[in-house]
């Protein structure tokens, strides 16, 4: 098998690759990430790159313009060497920074560091010396001393811990630190150290998403996050939504070490960051606590996720056990402990579980509806008595997936928008106050409310035929709406939403209320009797309530039962992490979960196309809006 | 021991239509219960019997069929006038000539033809397009025109091109059939954006397609008693009579065509395609259809009994 050099410009960075590997696989593997929405189709058309040197064959060219054919650019998916190649990747079509959401300000009660009892923990203990009226060997004395100190019975010891021990114990007169791992069911002796003085150490609280990562280093000694750093799931490279990754992983060879790898170079690139910036060895990082959805957690521990999108959707595992960090291939001590919180369902994961729990919704009188406005459009409704889970699917379109003219919470990404009644103009707000480029998740929902206020499109997502304005126009796809005219943009070129556009946003604005209506319905409950409406998720935290429910995305319920809670999944991991009664409990939450499979039935199919109107078919359900 | 009728209170009902004009008018829909339960509220119009009119000359119609109109489907006026004498309450005219695989009749033409056999009958129309939106929009705004002050029922206006249909209608006079595919929802959205458009709600006639009995007519039949105790309940985007285009769809089923010989476990073809349409018209009255277009005079004649018969108060 022939094999090229590949040199990408303008980052000088090289590969060298067999005639088989693709630009997208060559790029990926030089560290450059290029948008790869449809995992390598060729049918979303955002890899495009440019060949400056050598000869290649590209098997697919539909998605390029003539003048992009003319110049040079290729699709990166379909291409392949054929010598060795000088290729350029332009700025459009690289991931660039995400807005990745830390921390937030917290719902009700927050994380109590009161009672901080971490999965991982080091104590100090004494221990009687041995004499002949007390000859018990030194690992029950170690026990013994633990237990007496702790009250933890259920003790364990690794054959590593025990070769040195004599020597460890005698050698401060019986004074040691014992490091103490949680590990479902048992208490690990993890290390035994001589003496009371004992480095720091810490644990992490990580949140796999499908698109983003988020990684907290936390203090387990005070409870204290003392850094965090977040960037992009490089799996985004091999598609973004589950599913196509699903797809690649059991479809494609090597799918499935691809995936995988790309997840821990992620995650490994945000620990190693963390730990030299805060001047820390990774071998004191003793324990990491992930939350992410079912597919996530497969694919990071290398479990085949065939399954979890074939009827009758079962997941290999709900409820995975702490696996040593050596054998998850995450860069921290070798025996740390990685634990995963349990997820409910192959499309309800440990993600909600662990927001589920931030906000204590097992806890609570209220009826409270918590809910991830995202691609999965996961939501769980209940409280201390009854709890039920549903994913509704509602597609990547608030995400700007499968929008012509959107895109993410980036920069340029227009996140607010009025549309003026009268002149039909726009006036709008970017993230970072630069220069439009596109329309995030919150823009699209203002912008759909503005054209359908100023009577641009009807309560079907139609455009009306008998307005007459320079923005609106016949585009490719059927008439469309200029926000932006080229002249003003980032990027030279028109911004417009079609009414394809608008479709695709009012089925996921659909399919999130369709989710919400069909639960109560299970239940045989009002709207009304929801109390609380907590919005999780990247984009939730953008979105304007007032607008989300003018277009029947959001219930009509006063504002005050609205509340954000950010990025509650790696809020809920630092929860588990630093408490073994809430990892407990975590594991009480999803068991007690009970999932609705929305495929079933004519329920939420109804409710759907009920919701595929602006706001509802069933007016009542929005009194506010009727004037 | 005494038995005590349960009885269902209502707090509304469905629309009552008016289409022809004077003398000629007749009144559709304005039921207060369920489809024939005189017990609990009213029925105060009978169900509407249509037969059809092609403006063309129809093809693959079994002969049985064709018999019933020998010497007139040539001739859409004369075929109307026929139809009136086979006792129709009304005579639906469908403007199949419009289509463009057809002669491609221009909306111009059709309105004449519309016109001329408005003008020839006393009963009043029903005029449906050919099936191709676009071109419906056109036929039927000028249709709209030719018969301004006849107070008929057009039709059929989907979501692709209800603007049109609904605009001339309103301009006009006439009532609009809203039609929507087999879905509750869809049709409900129909009737909320014509009435925006500032159609009243008494002019708008449902049209959820309906299969003949053995094809779908369980799912039209589900979708109509929903319509009916939505109206029922108060709904008022789901208040409107029903029409059912009976005779389009049973005798597109093979066993209103196929001949015994074909399937002889079938029996005779005749008294079969009768019983086809009979039996679905009857079927979908019970979910509460309204106005029935048929094809055949025979089918016709036996609705009427049995529908007087259903008619009759049970009243306890």
């Amino acid at each position: 098998m022939q094999k090229f050099n590949i040199s990408f410009l303008p980052d000088k960075k090289k590969v060298f690759i067999t005639e088989e590997v693709n630009l997208l696989q060559a790029a990926a593997e030089a560290g450059i990430l290029v948008k790869g929405s449809c995992g390598g189709d060729g049918t979303c058309g955002r890899c495009k790159v440019i060949i400056k040197e050598g000869n290649y064959t590209t098997k697919q060219t539909g998605k390029l313009t003539k003048e992009q054919l003319a110049g040079g650019y290729v699709l990166a998916c379909q291409t392949t060497a054929e010598s060795d190649l000088v290729v350029e990747v332009p700025e459009a079509s690289r991931l660039s920074e995400h807005q990745v959401l830390l921390e937030e300000e917290t719902v009700g009660e927050a994380v109590s560091q009161t009672s901080v009892d971490p999965l991982f923990k080091k104590i100090k203990v004494e221990l009687p010396e041995p004499s002949l009226t007390d000859s018990m060997d030194d690992i029950e004395r170690l026990k013994m001393a633990v237990r007496k100190e702790t009250g933890i019975e259920n003790l364990r010891v690794s054959l590593n811990t025990v070769s040195n021990i004599p020597g460890i114990l005698r050698k401060e007169k019986w004074k040691v630190t014992v490091s103490l791992a949680d590990v479902l069911g048992y208490t690990e002796i993890a290390a035994v150290e001589s003496g009371w003085d004992y480095q720091k150490y810490y644990g992490l609280a990580i949140d796999i998403g499908t698109t983003t990562i988020v990684v907290n280093l936390v203090d387990l000694e005070s409870g204290q996050t003392i850094a965090q750093k977040g960037s992009y799931n490089q799996q985004a490279v091999y598609g973004d939504d589950i599913i196509s990754r699903i797809v690649h992983a059991t479809e494609e060879k090597n799918g499935m070490e691809d995936l995988r790898n790309a997840v821990l170079k992620s995650l490994n690139e945000l620990i190693s960051q963390l730990a030299s910036e805060n001047h820390i060895d990774i071998n004191v990082i003793n324990y990491a606590v992930c939350a992410g959805n079912t597919t996530m957690v497969h694919l990071f521990l290398g479990i085949d996720p065939k399954y979890i999108r074939l009827e009758p959707y079962t997941p290999a595992i709900n409820i995975p056990e702490p696996i040593r960090a050596e054998e998850v291939g995450l860069q921290i001590c070798k025996t740390a402990w990685v634990y995963c919180i349990p997820g409910i369902a192959s499309y309800v994961g440990g993600d909600i579980t662990s927001g589920a729990q931030v906000i204590g919704i097992d806890k609570t009188e209220k009826v409270t509806l918590f809910i991830d406005v995202g691609t999965n459009g996961e939501m769980v409704l209940g409280n201390q008595d009854w709890l039920m889970a549903c994913a509704c699917s509602a597609g990547p379109a608030f995400e700007g997936g499968g929008i012509k003219c959107g895109m993410r919470a980036m920069r340029g990404a227009i996140e607010r928008l009025d549309v003026i009644s009268d002149t039909l103009d726009v006036e709008y707000s970017t993230v970072g106050g630069a220069k439009p480029v596109g329309v995030c998740g919150s823009g699209l929902i203002d912008c759909i409310a503005g054209m359908h206020k100023a009577g641009i499109i009807d309560r079907t997502g139609q455009f009306s035929s008998n307005l007459t304005n320079q923005r609106i126009r016949n585009g490719d796809d059927g008439p469309e709406y200029v926000i932006v005219s080229k002249e003003n943009s980032g990027n030279g070129q028109d911004i417009a939403l079609s009414e394809v556009d608008i479709k695709n946003l009012i089925r996921s604005k659909g399919a999130v209320f369709a989710g919400i209506r069909t639960m109560l319905r299970k239940m045989d409950l009002p709207i009304e009797i929801i109390e609380e409406i907590i919005i999780a998720g990247g984009f939730g935290r953008h979105i304007s309530i007032k607008d989300a429910i003018s277009i029947g995305l959001l219930p009509d319920a006063e504002f005050e039962k609205y509340k954000y809670i950010g990025n509650s999944s790696v809020k809920g991991a630092k929860m588990v992490l630093l408490s073994k009664t809430a990892r407990d409990e975590a594991v009480q939450l999803a068991t007690k979960m009970t999932y609705l499979e929305l495929s079933i039935g004519n329920d939420f199919m109804d409710e759907y196309v009920s919701a595929l109107f602006i706001p509802h078919t069933d007016m009542t359900l929005f009194p506010s809006l009727s004037e | 021991m005494a038995v005590n009728i349960v009885k269902d209170s209502y707090k509304s009902k469905v629309v009552e239509i008016t289409v022809g004009t004077e003398a000629n008018a007749i009144k559709i829909g304005g039921d207060s219960t369920l489809p024939f339960l005189h017990f609990e509220g009213e029925m105060p119009n009978k169900q509407v019997l249509c037969l059809e009119v092609f403006d063309m000359v129809p093809e693959g119609w079994p002969e049985n069929l064709t018999a019933a109109y020998e010497g007139v489907m040539s001739d859409p006026v004369a075929w109307a006038k026929k139809c009136v004498e086979y006792g129709a309450d009304m005579v639906a005219l469908r403007l199949m000539s419009a289509h463009p695989d057809n002669s491609d009749t221009s909306p111009e033409d059709a309105a004449k033809t519309a016109k001329a056999v408005a003008d020839a009958i006393s009963v009043p129309m029903i005029v449906v397009g050919c099936g191709v939106e676009e071109k419906d929009a056109k036929v039927l705004e000028a249709v709209a025109e030719a018969l301004a002050g006849k107070t008929c029922i057009l039709g059929n206006a989907t979501n692709e091109n209800f603007k049109s249909i609904t605009g001339a209608c309103m301009v006009y006079g006439h009532s609009v059939v809203s039609q929507s595919p087999l879905d509750i929802n869809l049709a409900k959205q129909m009737n909320i954006l014509m009435t925006e458009m500032g159609l009243p709600n008494e002019r708008i006639v449902m049209d959820p397609l309906s299969g003949a009995v053995g094809y779908g007519i369980e799912y039209a039949y589900s979708i109509m008693e929903r319509a009916r105790l939505g109206a029922l309940m108060g709904d008022k985007m789901l208040g409107n009579p029903v029409i059912a285009y009976v005779g389009q769809e049973t005798w597109k089923a093979k066993e209103s065509k196929a001949s015994v010989e074909e399937f002889p476990e079938w029996g005779e073809q005749a008294k079969r395609s009768i019983l086809w349409e009979v039996v679905t018209a009857c079927t979908l009255a019970q979910a509460g259809a309204a106005i029935f277009v048929l094809r055949h005079p025979e089918s016709l004649k036996q609705l009427r009994v049995h529908f007087a018969k259903m008619m009759e108060s049970n009243a306890y």
